[in-house]
């Protein structure tokens, strides 16, 4: 009996990990443009974290060009939007999607704003709560052509098997973070929660992904 | 847990994983990192550039450089003053993604005219000149404009 539940509960998991919400997928829009590159613009940050905007634009690129998208190279396209007058992430989100894609010849656009990013210092753990917008919308028609929600609750594990040792380590790593936060893998985590759940949230592969094999 | 059992777990779970977290499809070498580093201490440019380097050496033998890279550094030499290497960067980006084609023309057209007016005024242009992002930064050959 024990061992039938353990069985079925590794299943359970496995099939949560792989298929996520087998839900139908709402991703019709972003099907039928089928946009092969997405231009990757500054992030809009209404968080206290002044770091959470550069931890988030820092990442996105991984998630979507292992999802199989072209994307553009953040910095100079952050360069060239200053040039071009639009220093603040927030005039470039105000912008026409249409006159971004031109500029950069891009099917779409992948807007990302921080609605939260508050950090709570304990004496052995620092939880850090996000909320993250991801919108991307077409190149061609301003249409938004997908939209996800992203809530996380993250702690910095680490690690250890216990004992007064563990306690002095985690009093130790909390005091790190107090000082200087690695927000790393919190933004990554959010970027794969958000684009990686598909069917379901996420986004459908992209054209590389579909060619891969060679 | 009978044996059998045992060695299924051990040895299906990771099998069932690796099913699940899709391989990675390019060599990144820590690009976001490397990314975060330069825009939380944009002084240490120089580490920035020599990463994007690092990045393309390890990536392009394998043939898994990923997209953006080849670009990235390119505007890299660019806002250096190396406008002919820049140049060259540009063109393996939009050779080997063309969905760049038309950003890349952009920037080669850019840096083209830098280049040319560089050679008509026939003076080294400063870096604070041209780009408010290089303000913090030296020029590599440490020749300052008067």
């Amino acid at each position: 009996m024990k061992r039938v539940f353990l069985w079925l509960s590794a299943i359970f998991f496995i099939l949560l990990g792989c298929v996520h919400q087998a839900e139908m997928n709402k991703q019709d829009k972003f099907l039928s443009a089928s946009p092969r590159s997405i231009l990757i613009i500054p992030v809009v940050n209404s968080s206290v974290d002044v770091t959470a905007a550069n931890y988030m634009l820092s990442t996105l690129s991984v998630p979507l060009a292992e999802r199989g998208y072209y994307v553009f190279p953040i910095n100079a396209v952050k360069r060239v939007l200053e040039d071009d007058g639009l220093s603040d992430s927030s005039l470039v989100h105000a912008a026409p999607p249409t006159r971004l894609a031109n500029l950069f010849g891009a099917d779409a656009i992948l807007y990302v704003a921080i609605e939260q990013w508050d950090a709570k210092y304990a004496v052995i753990t620092t939880t850090t709560t996000v909320a993250l917008h991801y919108v991307i919308k077409d190149g061609k028609t301003d249409d938004t052509l997908w939209e996800n929600r992203v809530r996380m609750v993250y702690q910095p594990s680490s690690g250890g098997g216990g004992g007064l040792g563990d306690l002095v380590a985690k009093v130790v790593i909390a005091a790190i973070e107090k000082a200087s936060p690695n927000y790393m893998p919190l933004a990554r985590q959010a970027n794969i929660n958000a684009f990686t759940q598909y069917p379901g949230t996420g986004i459908p592969s992209g054209p590389y992904a579909k060619e891969q094999g060679n | 847990m009978k044996p059998a059992t045992k060695f299924l777990f051990v040895f299906l779970f990771p099998v069932v994983l690796m099913g699940c977290g899709a391989q990675s499809r390019y060599l990144w070498s820590g690009y976001d990192t490397k990314m975060y580093g330069y825009y939380k201490n944009p002084v240490e440019r120089e580490d920035f550039i020599q990463g994007l380097k690092e990045i393309i050496d390890e990536s392009e033998p394998a043939g898994k450089v990923p997209p953006g890279i080849y670009a990235e550094y390119g505007f890299a030499l660019f806002e250096e003053g190396n406008h002919q290497q820049a140049v060259l960067y540009y063109e393996k980006e939009a050779k080997q993604w063309p969905e760049s084609r038309t950003f890349m023309n952009k920037l080669i057209a850019m840096a083209q005219n830098r280049a040319k007016t560089q050679k008509e005024n026939k003076r080294p242009v400063g870096m604070t000149e041209t780009h408010a992002s290089g303000n913090a930064v030296k020029p590599l050959t440490g020749e300052t404009t008067k």
